[in-house]
């Protein structure tokens, strides 16, 4: 019981304190910006940003009123669309190769045929690739893999891959380390190799667990698209940050209804394919 | 488990096996298989970048611009994910229904709180960023509401998710000593659901770290700044360091997430 009360109060004393030196150095190591909040006159260049992102000031129809650029959008949207699937389809597919012999209990423990120092090096070599590549951000794999593939959706597909294959890997090594063991044991007891013990113990149990994770981190990827598509050159982000250097302010307005029309979407296409997989 | 129940199980991984095996067919034709993926000179470029993680640049003189952009990082995650449990804490209080209890007004309240927390969730921190960027210019204080706007929307729905979890059992005793249902929150359900709400926080400000470091997307500095000033420069091995550092706190902060929900689950 003594501990419970220490961790928790220690993290939420440790937090505050960090929160407060963070806020104490925003607000008074330089300007914040904090005291424009209070002016007339940013708030008239806000309003006047909203009135161009409705289509003041431009000539000719507003996008979000005009059936071309609907048109154009929702091909950029099928399009991102793609980019998220494929992300999934890198991640899923990096993911289901490592994940087993990422778990410590296949690794170390009970599930394990032989315990060789092999099987740990693989183990850590994994467990640090997962760490890395999920704790870069998407946009700065992003950034660097553009040195390297041609921009496009292929480009932003790999990065939003690389970093989400590093959250699945980690979370589904996780259910597996969290698996109930009887039935594995009695496999074993039975005189199962590895590869039915893989078969009939670990992925039946595992694999539902590692699909939900799948389409909850699909959600998660295609609010991501539009971020890495900045810089990759695919969908919807090349177009928002083409109009935004344009100041084709209701451009982006549609793009950006798309945009959240696409995360609704998937949101509930996610919801779903989740009921089918329990 | 009735047959007729097993039959329909076994009828829907079926169906998602199908639809998830379309899936993936359907976007490999977004590939452009003929053409070049890999741009010339790219496969020697990803050479030149792999070979620099095995140098990461070490000066002294170097590190102590990582330690400065880690710091203002850290900055604004702390200070995003305050403002994020400023916004989400009373919405997902609200959005959790536990407050009002006529139906027609709890329904009503619900409904807006919760769509609009959807709003603010929706939308990526980096495209608030830039829209913020441009609304009030280019300040500490579009950084952090950049962050905690997004955030405050992820953060209500899961407090209200947990604050409806809750255990019914001591609410209900509460209710029968006479609590009102101010008084159930603030006795029952509040300090039921605190340590969850508080390990999720923690998890998010591991998020929030990530999510600082890219905001320098639109010129706010920060680790993210630093790394693409050193891209700039085709300086991969300043890159590598900065990353390293990067991932160094996130590791840190998941250590520290690790520890409390530990000492929440034993």
């Amino acid at each position: 019981m003594a501990p419970r009360i220490g961790v928790g109060k220690a993290s939420l004393v440790g937090f505050a304190m960090l929160a407060t030196a963070s806020w104490a150095y925003i607000l008074f190591g330089g300007d914040s910006g904090l005291a424009d909040l209070f002016r007339t006159q940013t708030w008239r260049e806000v309003w006047d940003f909203v009135r161009r992102l409705f289509g003041a000031g431009s000539p000719g129809t507003p996008a979000l009123f005009d059936a071309q650029s609907w048109r154009t959008a929702a091909g950029l949207s099928v399009e991102t669309l793609a980019m998220s699937v494929l992300a999934m389809v890198i991640a899923g597919v990096g993911a289901l190769l490592t994940f087993i012999p990422a778990s410590r209990n296949v690794a170390f423990g009970d599930l394990s045929s032989s315990r060789s120092p092999v099987s740990a090096a693989v183990f850590f070599v994994i467990r640090a690739l997962y760490v890395f590549t999920r704790g870069v951000p998407e946009l700065v794999w992003a950034m660097l893999i553009v040195f390297v593939l041609s921009p496009g959706i292929v480009p932003g597909a790999v990065a939003l891959g690389i970093h989400n294959f590093g959250i699945l890997g980690k979370l589904s090594s996780e259910v597996v380390e969290g698996l109930d063991h009887r039935p594995m044991r009695a496999l074993r007891a039975s005189g199962a190799g590895n590869f039915q013990m893989l078969a009939y113990g670990i992925l039946p149990q595992a694999l539902p667990q590692l699909l939900t994770y799948l389409l909850y981190r699909w959600e998660v990827v295609i609010r991501t698209s539009i971020v890495v598509g900045f810089v990759a050159a695919g969908g919807l982000g090349r177009e928002f940050r083409l109009r935004m250097s344009w100041l084709h302010y209701d451009d982006v307005l549609l793009l950006l209804v798309c945009y959240l029309i696409l995360v609704l979407a998937v949101d509930l296409a996610s919801a779903g394919l989740r009921r089918l997989a329990r | 488990m009735s047959p007729s129940v097993n039959y329909r199980f076994i009828e829907g991984r079926w169906l998602l096996t199908l639809v998830l095996l379309a899936a993936v067919a359907w976007s490999l034709f977004f590939v452009p298989w003929n053409s070049d993926v890999v741009h010339s000179g790219g496969a020697a470029a990803a050479l030149e970048i792999l070979r620099a993680l095995f140098s990461p640049e070490l000066s002294p003189s170097f590190l102590l611009v990582a330690v400065e952009a880690s710091w203002k990082t850290i900055s604004f995650a702390a200070a995003g994910i305050t403002l994020a449990v400023a916004i989400g804490f009373p919405l997902g209080v609200v959005a959790s229904g536990t407050l009002v209890s006529s139906p027609m007004k709890r329904w009503t309240s619900i409904a807006v709180v919760r769509l609009t927390l959807a709003v603010l969730r929706s939308v990526h921190e980096l495209v608030w960023a830039w829209l913020l960027v441009l609304a009030l210019g280019l300040s500490p204080i579009a950084a952090v509401l950049a962050l905690g706007i997004p955030y405050g929307g992820i953060l209500g729905r899961v407090f209200s998710e947990i604050l409806n979890d809750v255990p019914e059992g001591p609410l209900r005793s509460l209710r029968s000593a006479g609590a009102s249902e101010l008084k159930v929150l603030a006795y029952g359900r509040l300090p039921m659901a605190l340590p969850q709400m508080l390990s999720y926080a923690i998890y998010r400000f591991e998020c929030g770290l990530r999510s600082a470091a890219i905001l320098s997307f639109v010129g706010i500095a920060g680790l993210g700044y630093q790394v693409q000033l050193s891209l700039d420069d085709l300086l991969y091995s300043e890159v590598w360091t900065l990353l390293l550092f990067l991932v160094g706190l996130v590791v840190l902060v998941d250590v520290w997430s690790g520890l409390v929900r530990k000492s929440l689950t034993t």
